[in-house]
């Protein structure tokens, strides 16, 4: 379903994707994890070419991402991102937030839109909160609903930066819940976190990440209990301790 | 003091005070509108991509900016003639005021653009919508919030730079001041006279910049 083809990255000297090769299947679930500055984010933003690439090929779905010809609206359309600080758009209630794109970029009429953002909301547990403005909301049901904005676009791939990260540690496991419904959905999902608990229950694969290169990957149980390289090893003693 | 005050000859002198308000008026409105699509045009070349329309924008603004209105005035005033263009006083003004606080204004409304978070036009992006939808529904509803009060602003500082304009003999408050100073030689009654004329706009344009405001920062909250 995604597939990176030798991708290569620089921020300017910076090598921020090294030689990155993944496929990731349909109905997959991948969890990213690495010290911070490792490329991990930077990964998944070039899913949805919200980052450019230098060298190499990615491709979703059958469509190269970085071609110049690609229709990047439609392929944005079929990719969720939810991002670590929400985004959520301020002068918009929550059911405005999540209608947005379905009207504008699917072109559905309002009351499609409405019906559809409707049932997102309620999968979130958010019915109760349709019209309420995002800084009335939680951190938590702040993520919920910039979960249930991507949803609304009905996508194929929904990717995930950081999403418990700015959050207050009683509020991780609403929207972890969320997210494990969403896999339980089949949704193929892209993952960047510290989340363990996460990673172990639904992940299929967990992908460890430093300077820009994918040093080790594996099953969640394995990958946690008997990392095979050392670089890993010591990342995850040092999630564990702290 | 006030016993020296002469309150007649305000009230003889008022249809000229009148007339000047009228004209301080209508100079400042009809210079405003011209520098709200002034400066809106040059803050769309300031922050294009296109260095053909960024340049001359960037030039435009900072020309305007470091350099006195009183300058560019008589730059307009003196310097236009000598190119061939013949132009009223009272349009040279409007130009002029025209020019000046379109650069400020282009300035006012590029801050409101940029203080739209980057992740919100992240998400616009990413949820597929191009950069018109993403101007039009996320950054403008915004930027026009934020940038309201600072235009409200700027218009009271443009009524009180109209004041500049008497020095090109155009017939507005300050000039009417001067002309009873130079007929009568009162200029304490004459130019008390202009002043509360100026408090006057100033307070109408304040209280819509205030009644703007509350009613922001309520959207804001709600």
């Amino acid at each position: 379903m995604i597939e990176f083809k030798h991708v290569n990255k620089w921020f300017g000297k910076l090598h921020v994707l090294n030689d990155v090769n993944l496929d990731i299947d349909p109905g997959e679930v991948l969890v990213i994890c690495g010290p911070s500055g490792s490329g991990k984010s930077t990964l998944i933003r070039c899913i949805n070419r919200l980052e450019n690439i230098q060298e190499g090929e990615i491709i979703v779905d059958g469509v190269p991402v970085h071609d110049k010809k690609t229709n990047l609206t439609k392929l944005r359309a079929d990719i969720g991102f939810v991002f670590q600080q929400f985004h959520l758009y301020p002068h918009m209630t929550v059911l405005q937030n999540v209608m947005l794109a379905p009207v504008n970029v699917k072109k559905m009429s309002s009351a499609a839109a409405e019906k559809i953002s409707k049932e997102k909301l309620t999968q979130v547990g958010l019915t109760d909160k349709a019209g309420a403005y995002p800084a009335q909301l939680s951190g938590g049901q702040q993520q919920r609903v910039a979960i249930a904005r991507g949803l609304a676009m009905s996508p194929k791939i929904m990717l995930f930066d950081e999403p418990t990260s700015a959050l207050d540690p009683e509020m991780i496991g609403e929207v972890l819940d969320v997210m494990v419904n969403l896999v339980s959905e089949g949704m193929t999902m892209c993952v960047v976190t510290h989340e363990m608990g996460f990673a172990k229950k639904v992940a299929d694969r967990v992908l460890f990440m430093d300077f820009g290169k994918i040093i080790e990957t594996g099953r969640p149980d394995e990958f946690f209990d008997n990392p095979q390289t050392l670089r890993a090893a010591d990342f995850i003693s040092k999630i564990l301790t702290h | 003091m006030l016993d020296d005050f002469n309150f007649r000859i305000i009230f003889e002198y008022m249809p000229l005070f009148l007339t000047g308000l009228r004209n301080t008026f209508f100079i400042s409105i009809v210079s405003i509108m011209l520098a709200l699509m002034t400066g809106t045009i040059a803050c769309a070349c300031r922050i294009s991509s296109i260095k053909l329309l960024r340049y001359p924008a960037i030039a435009y603004i900072e020309i305007i900016r470091s350099t006195p209105l009183l300058v560019q005035i008589y730059f307009l005033y003196f310097g236009l003639p000598t190119l061939g263009v013949r132009v009223p006083e009272i349009q040279t003004g409007i130009i002029a005021l025209m020019l000046n606080s379109g650069a400020y204004i282009a300035e006012i409304i590029r801050a409101g653009i940029t203080s739209v978070d980057d992740g919100q036009i992240e998400a616009g992006v990413s949820s597929g919508l191009n950069y018109f939808q993403r101007m039009r529904f996320i950054i403008l509803p915004q930027a026009l919030g934020a940038t309201v009060p600072p235009l409200l602003g700027q218009s009271i500082v443009l009524v009180k730079d109209s004041a500049l304009l008497s020095l090109i003999s155009v017939m507005e408050l300050t000039r009417c001041g001067q002309t009873m100073t130079s007929e009568r030689f009162m200029p304490s009654e004459a130019f008390l006279t202009v002043a509360f004329f100026y408090m006057c706009i100033y307070f109408c344009l304040k209280s819509l910049a205030d009644w703007s405001q509350k009613k922001l920062i309520f959207r804001e909250a709600y």
